[in-house]
């Protein structure tokens, strides 16, 4: 096998939490309360459950498998040259195409939020350099990494507590006001993003419990779910859903207005460091997914001479497949690549990929 | 600017390649060699100042019926 390291389920947990969250909490409030407005939660709601769907779709798949990841199965399951374009597809137009995003993203965040004088392209090649390392070390360092700096997702608990003075819930009012299709468009973005889970199809072969995958998978949807939820109906009971839509990262600057006794002040650093360590491991692990995918794509006997490489591309496709401007840079994620991906790469092919096996009669009996 | 990304590429190549010829890993030697091109294919022109057509614009008209719904 390709990688040697093996991690727990609390790990992979952890790791999936982090692969969803970082950008989701900062894009997903925008995105969502444009269409659907003070009903976003409801958005989520409905993402969730789409999300829970994809997760024990994924592992019902991976299960059938045992050992074998996305880019392996896919070529048992449909064949050489099928196989081999579904491979290509996932590698290109979601691990890649994700990885660059969230590059992106980290960079226009930093140049818009914090550092407006930096070239952007300084983030890029700094992220992408300190993650290429972390990928170079395996999958067991990349979880335990994050391990050491998941806690801080704690915080956003604690900034939601501190924020609540300035919060009134009569900005969820009325209730259901557009109706139901303005909340169906509004959680697209975040089922997409709790989509990502799909990701989940590269880690399980290496579960030191994979018969606990479904637990893992069902758990972080859950647990992302919740985290953007608080995040959302932070923004919206901060400003409400006019303020918010209109804002890049109504995230952030709800929790700029959190004003304690004149002492505890500008905790929007709690994002940033979320977001900037989050970031990190959610590229990470697309990067990782990209990186092993390709090297199992190839018949590679080593992924790590495509480390550095992989990295190159990433940072290059960075800033032209993202548009030249921060709105663009929205645009394209929350109605163009969001719904492609849900319905393509993240619904579409892994039920194409189930029923096929199930028609064939290929892979294990699945335990579930 | 095109200086430093060619110096990178040249310290990319010192890095992996003397440890793959050693272990006589030819596979992995031309994977990396095509995902190096690749990588120089997408970054130098951006560098020279040649803009790329973008995938993403195939994407958006590719699904622009379920976008226009979205908006």
């Amino acid at each position: 096998m390709l990688e040697q390291g093996k991690i727990d389920s609390k790990q992979a947990i952890m790791l999936m939490l982090s692969t969803i969250l970082p950008t989701a909490i900062l894009t997903v409030p925008a995105v969502t309360a444009k269409s659907a407005r003070q009903d976003s939660w409801m958005s989520i709601m409905i993402a969730t459950t789409v999300g829970l769907l994809i997760a024990r779709l994924v592992v019902v798949l991976g299960l059938r498998f045992p050992g074998k990841t996305l880019f392996e199965y896919a070529e048992e399951i449909l064949g050489k040259v099928p196989g081999k374009i579904v491979g290509l597809l996932y590698i290109w137009l979601f691990f890649l195409y994700i990885g660059s995003g969230v590059i992106r993203e980290y960079g226009v965040f930093m140049v818009t939020a914090i550092m407006p004088d930096t070239p952007i392209i300084v983030f890029h090649i700094v992220g992408v350099a300190v993650v290429a390392y972390m990928v170079r070390n395996g999958l067991e360092v990349l979880s335990r990494f994050n391990q050491l700096t998941i806690p801080t997702t704690g915080l956003l608990a604690i900034v939601f507590i501190l924020s609540t003075k300035d919060m009134k819930l009569a900005r969820l009012l009325p209730v259901f006001d557009a109706g139901p299709l303005p909340i169906v468009k509004g959680s697209v973005a975040p089922a997409m993003w709790l989509g990502e889970i799909v990701t989940f199809a590269m880690i399980i072969p290496y579960l030191i419990r994979p018969r606990e995958a479904h637990r893992v998978a069902t758990l972080s949807i859950l647990l992302c779910s919740f985290f953007l939820t608080m995040s959302i109906l932070e923004a919206l009971l901060i400003f409400g859903p006019n303020v918010t839509g209109h804002w890049i990262f109504p995230a952030f600057n709800a929790v700029r207005v959190v004003s304690i006794a004149n002492f505890l002040e500008r905790l929007e650093s709690v994002i940033m460091v979320i977001f900037m360590l989050g970031g990190f491991v959610k590229l990470g692990v697309f990067y990782y997914a990209a990186v092993l995918g390709s090297a199992q794509w190839l018949g590679l006997k080593d992924y790590r001479p495509l480390v550095l490489p992989v990295g190159v591309i990433l940072v290059a496709l960075s800033i032209p497949l993202w548009g030249e401007n921060i709105v663009e840079v929205l645009h394209f994620i929350g109605q163009v690549y969001a719904p492609f991906a849900l319905i393509v790469l993240e619904v579409g092919i892994p039920l194409l990929l189930l029923i096929v096996s199930l028609t064939k009669g290929k892979g294990g009996e699945s335990d579930a | 600017m095109i200086v430093l990304l060619i110096l990178l590429f040249a310290g990319i190549i010192l890095f992996e390649v003397p440890g793959l010829v050693k272990k006589k890993m030819w596979r992995e030697l031309a994977a990396f060699l095509a995902y190096l091109l690749i990588g120089m294919a997408l970054s130098i022109p951006q560098v020279l100042g040649v803009k790329l057509p973008n995938p993403t614009k195939a994407i958006e008209a590719l699904i622009k019926p379920i976008s226009e719904l979205l908006k």
